[in-house]
């Protein structure tokens, strides 16, 4: 079972946030829901949860910024290799800056739910290399 | 609203009529596929009086103004009340903002509201590490009375009426501090704030200090425009609304607080989404069954007390990034189901909201989007113009049955303060089902789940507009902000007197674990220099409040 540990950048709306929580775990994803955390909470978090994958959900805050911290916070933890993926409202440039830095995938509204899924799912799977997943 | 002889030649000519139609439809395939509304209503192809029988117009109808309000709260619509043209807005510092309403302002927006980037309000100052990313990028950045005298320069704080988006006591505190430094009467206030209704001491003494010393400040607020953005059918945006409206009350009375000042002064944020006539339909059944709902349940017979004034914004979960235009075009039909439906006050959401906060440009266009509408169109100058309408008529009484269906089982549940997992579960429950609606293109959406453009022209114009860079086509953040806030902040901090701050600061202290009123306190604490980091910090102190996260987490922060 994967372990996606799905985190978001604000208290605002959390539409999202939520679908994505519901329809990982149709999928049998082991999800665990982080809230509103800073950088540091979240490799904390994602290291008590053994988590496989990051779900960070973006919307109001700088993509660049929180990604940056993000994976400052990761490597000093030593669980950089753990796949990030981002979904939310992001910018163009911002979708570029995120990438280049190792963001595994970005989705933006009315990505199907399945296509999510799966694209996750094999994520997940060539990240770890993990065959029971 | 019939007599029974006309009614009854009525059901020969349906008889017949029906027949017609089956025949008609028979042969085109897929048109017998029922249709839904958002609250799963079934729709039929045509209503008649057959479907409006057992209203009563002097009952249930009745002259705008007069109760049961289902044609309007004002005698005379929006020839004696023109629509509030009111476009959030947050961006930057306050200088940003500030420099935006005046934009507004000139375009012929007649009232404000602005959005600060903490959401809650209950968060760290700009300044501190935990907020790194978020200052001044989904509102506007505001961490002290300064930003307010900032945000407020230039601005006649009497002749607009303001909408502070923030349910927190600091943001109110210093809108009330800036006005007694300007000289101004707090009775002369008329602005409001989404202080949404829920069991918290903040809550509570927000609204019983502004029913006492601002009496004509909007001060309780049911916040159901978000919910319905959270995934919520328009039938649980009325329920929803008026459970927490009966649980607000009821915990007032517990505090001894009049509920008749409360219920003067509560306003509504509520949405309007592509379900046209529902939409409509909802804003008649909304203030129908909340004018019977507190006159049934309390005996209030002033009508002030009675009225469900609305505040609307425009759905947003449709605003596509694909073929981004299409967008203006979705707002402006939902700002006409706004404006049918009687709404006091109106934000048209931009077409760019998909990629960022809308930009000069855009949020011009939602200003012009309701000015055509009010000058051009004509739907203004007629009261309830859809009022009698046999689908309207049928709907709204469907609409009001359903929510006062859903409002028993709240009630029955405890109450909507009870009930708020339950309410969470079931929106959260809602917005997945729609989700798969979209995706299974049961729903569609154009652009993305149907006429889908290979070669998206509208993207591409306005990616071209941006590139050209001769104005801003798109919002873009930047960094910078945040050092020029920070900068803001520090200079407060250096400039106010020390032991005056830690007086105010114990004094606060004590007045929240005390449990009085804590507004009074609060806008001397801001005068002093108390920030909004400082603030959150003492609350989270005694009222034993924990996370590590840049908010103090609170159960009920918005149930969607």
């Amino acid at each position: 079972m994967i372990r996606f540990l799905l985190v978001r950048d604000d208290i605002y709306h959390q539409r999202g946030y939520w679908v994505l929580a519901r329809a990982l775990r149709d999928e049998n994803f082991e999800v665990i829901l982080g809230g509103v955390q800073t950088a540091a909470g979240i490799v904390r978090t994602a290291i008590q949860e053994d988590a496989d994958m990051i779900g960070y959900r973006i919307m109001n805050a700088s993509p660049q910024i929180l990604i940056e911290r993000l994976f400052n916070e990761m490597s000093k933890s030593d669980i950089a290799d753990i796949p990030v993926v981002v979904g939310g409202i992001i910018p163009k440039k911002d979708e570029i800056f995120i990438r280049k830095k190792g963001v595994k995938q970005v989705f933006h509204p009315y990505t199907p739910l399945d296509a999510l899924v799966r694209e996750v799912r094999q994520i997940a799977i060539s990240s770890q290399g993990k065959k029971d997943l | 609203m019939f007599e029974q002889s006309f009614l009854k030649k009525l059901e020969e000519i349906q008889k017949k009529y029906r027949e017609e139609l089956r025949r008609a439809l028979s042969k085109i395939p897929g048109a017998n596929s029922e249709y839904k509304t958002s609250s799963n209503l079934s729709v039929k192809s045509l209503y008649t009086p057959q479907d409006n029988k057992n209203i009563d117009y002097l009952k249930d109808l009745s002259s705008p103004g007069e109760y049961p309000f289902t044609r309007g709260l004002y005698p005379a619509g929006y020839l004696g009340r023109p629509l509030h043209i009111r476009q959030v807005t947050g961006l930057g510092t306050a200088e940003e903002t500030n420099e935006r309403w005046h934009f507004l302002l000139s375009r012929g927006a007649n009232a404000l509201s602005v959005v600060p980037d903490d959401g809650t309000g209950a968060r760290a100052d700009s300044d501190d590490d935990r907020v790194e990313g978020l200052v001044g990028k989904g509102g506007v950045a505001l961490d002290t009375l300064f930003d307010y005298e900032t945000l407020f320069d230039g601005i006649d704080m009497v002749k607009y009426p303001v909408h502070l988006i923030t349910y927190n006591a600091y943001g109110l505190a210093c809108y009330l501090a800036l006005a007694e430094k300007r000289g101004i009467e707090f009775k002369n206030l008329r602005g409001s704030m989404s202080n949404s209704i829920r069991p918290e001491t903040e809550c509570l003494d927000i609204i019983e200090y502004c029913s006492k010393y601002v009496p004509h400040f909007n001060a309780g607020y049911i916040s159901m425009r978000n919910v319905r953005e959270g995934g919520a059918t328009a039938v649980q945006e009325i329920a929803y609304g008026i459970a927490l409206g009966i649980a607000g009350c009821d915990a007032l009375v517990e505090r001894g607080v009049n509920i008749e000042h409360f219920l003067k002064r509560v306003s509504w944020f509520v949405n309007a989404g592509p379900d046209f006539f529902e939409e409509v339909a909802k804003f008649r059944a909304m203030r129908r069954l909340w004018a019977k709902t507190f006159h049934e349940r309390y005996g209030i017979q002033d009508p002030r007390c009675l009225m469900c004034r609305m505040h609307c914004q425009t759905y947003a979960p449709t605003l596509t990034r694909e073929q981004p235009f299409n967008n203006l075009i979705r707002s402006s039909i939902y700002a006409l189901a706004a404006v049918m439906g009687g709404v006091q006050s109106l934000h048209v959401n931009s077409f760019d909201e998909g990629f960022a906060i809308p930009t000069e440009l855009s949020a011009s266009l939602s200003v012009r989007t309701q000015q055509i509408i009010d000058l051009e169109t004509g739907i203004t100058k007629v009261i309830d113009p859809l009022g009698g309408s046999y689908y309207v008529e049928w709907l709204t009484d469907e609409l009001e049955r359903k929510a006062k269906e859903t409002i028993e089982t709240i009630q029955s549940k405890g109450g909507a303060f009870a009930a708020f997992e339950w309410m969470r579960e079931e929106i959260r429950r809602a917005a997945y089902e729609s989700q798969k609606q979209f995706d299974s293109g049961e729903k569609p959406l154009v652009g993305v789940n149907t006429l889908v453009e290979e070669n998206d022209i509208q993207l591409q114009a306005l990616e071209t507009l941006q590139e050209l860079g001769k104005f801003e086509a798109l919002y873009e953040y930047s960094p910078s902000v945040a050092q020029k806030q920070i900068g803001r902040l520090r200079k407060v901090k250096k400039e106010r007197e020390k032991d005056k701050l830690n007086e105010v600061k114990t004094k606060m202290a004590d007045i929240l674990r005390n449990r009085e009123n804590m507004i009074p306190g609060l806008i001397e604490a801001v005068k002093c220099g108390l920030t909004r980091g400082e603030f959150a910090q003492i609350k989270a102190e005694v009222y034993n409040q924990t996370g590590e996260g840049p908010y103090v987490y609170n159960p009920f922060a918005g149930i969607a």
